[in-house]
């Protein structure tokens, strides 16, 4: 029952992340960039949830972001798949309690899924290597996403604990060790 | 733990109210008439609130008498506020709907020769990289794939797929496109693709190296890929990259769409 609450929590608070992203973020920029709170969502998932969770969720949010805006399916999809599987390896070997880490971690899976997404575009698009030009807004869009995880995370502490105790009630007692 | 909670919280105040003031600074665009508003906006309800006063004590006797007609006065100049607040909302409505039939008019008169279908732009693109957008008709209203779409002063880009009310479009702008134009002076044809550097400008490129590029010059779509019809507006020359190897110059075009302020488009239907 509770598995089925945390469902029904996260599916809610993608639809809010959706609509702040696409409303509120496509003007509330720095020098013209979004941050991307798709992925402070998924490193959120995989942190928090089970083995399969982050990557699953990433995989499925990154369809359905390819279906509503991308021309081919799958590039979303994989690189947000991506996030979450690096989120679980850095659930393993980092502790979340620390702001510090989160923010670390917030930070490289962003770079990451844009490096992945903007290497995956050139190779199918066959767009301009613009290297310059992607690394200043990759550098804003990874600042951005900081500020934010600052700024929201004693929520995603909050809730991310809840899905954890749920989840791994066996494995738990580790994280006050 | 009290006095870590408070601290805490203190620390998320300041981040956003240091987030506020780093986007607020990073688009102004001309920030001595915004520090002035700024400025203005914090002393002049004071200065107001003691120029009034000073007045009333200056020059106005009945300044503290007739206090009951005034407050009748005044309800009755409430009730009439709300009925024009009232009036003045229904004429922005009007106002609001006449100018897009207008917009809908200007667009119709001035692809005349084109079938076109009108739409609004229902979402913009969540990422940084890419610059797609979805208008509100599908294949309902007769939309197909490959469409061209264009607004009021020229190309906006094609359908790339559609739904039973909804079509996503790939605007000019996104990194992934690239149409075939021409140059209207001397009708030298160049490709321009969209660029991550700016979302007002294209980069035309494989200039013929024995083409005379003029800065201004208007650029339109060639017909030549199967997509886009021959003579459409796409934007001007804004100026050109000199190297020293003449087949990688460039020349910089700005759209003549701002797509920023992009909410109304035409699809060609022919």
């Amino acid at each position: 029952m509770r598995k089925v609450l945390i469902h029904i929590i996260l599916i809610l608070m993608l639809f809010v992340v959706y609509y702040l992203q696409s409303n509120f973020f496509n003007w509330f920029t720095i020098a013209g960039v979004m941050p991307n709170l798709f992925i402070i969502y998924i490193v959120f998932i995989g942190l928090f949830g089970n083995k399969f969770m982050g990557v699953t969720y990433g995989i499925l949010l990154g369809f359905m972001l390819d279906y509503i805006f991308r021309q081919k399916v799958g590039i979303t999809a994989l690189s947000l798949g991506a996030v979450g599987l690096i989120a679980k390896l850095f659930d393993k070997n980092f502790s979340k309690n620390s702001r510090i880490t989160v923010m670390m971690i917030i930070g490289i899976a962003t770079a990451f899924f844009e490096i992945i997404s903007y290497i995956a575009s050139y190779i199918v698009f066959s767009t301009n290597l613009e290297i310059l030009a992607f690394t200043k807004i990759l550098a804003i869009e990874v600042i951005y996403n900081i500020i934010l995880t600052v700024i929201i995370y004693p929520l995603i502490q909050k809730i991310g604990y809840y899905v954890e105790n749920t989840y791994k009630e066996n494995t738990i007692l580790t994280r006050y060790f | 733990m009290l006095k870590k909670n408070k601290v805490g919280i203190l620390g998320i105040i300041i981040t956003i109210i240091i987030l506020i003031f780093i986007v607020i600074f990073s688009n102004v665009e001309n920030n001595t008439s915004f520090f002035e508003n700024v400025a203005n906006k914090l002393v002049m309800p004071i200065q107001n609130g003691l120029t009034y006063l000073k007045n009333k004590i200056n020059g106005n006797d009945s300044f503290f008498t007739d206090i009951k007609n005034l407050k009748e006065e005044n309800e009755n100049l409430k009730a009439k506020n709300s009925q024009l607040e009232q009036s003045l909302r229904e004429l922005e409505n009007i106002k609001t709907e006449n100018e897009t039939l207008k917009e809908y008019l200007a667009l119709n008169q001035k692809y005349g020769e084109y079938k076109t279908i009108p739409a609004y732009v229902i979402n913009k693109d969540i990422s940084n990289y890419s610059k797609t957008i979805v208008i509100n008709v599908g294949t309902k209203d007769g939309i197909r794939e490959k469409m061209t779409v264009i607004a009021d002063k020229g190309l906006v880009g094609y359908i790339v797929s559609v739904t039973d009310s909804t079509a996503k479009v790939q605007t000019i702008i996104d990194t992934s496109s690239a149409i075939s134009c021409i140059m209207s002076t001397n009708k030298d044809s160049i490709v321009c693709k969209g660029t991550l550097e700016n979302t007002a400008e294209l980069r035309g490129m494989y200039i013929p190296t024995d083409a005379n590029v003029i800065q201004g010059d208007s650029i339109e779509t060639s017909g030549i890929g199967g997509i886009y019809p021959k003579g459409i507006h796409v934007g001007s020359v804004k100026n050109i990259s000199s190297p020293k190897n003449i087949t990688d110059r460039y020349a910089v075009i700005e759209t003549a769409v701002d797509f920023d302020k992009l909410d109304t488009v035409l699809v060609i239907n022919n």
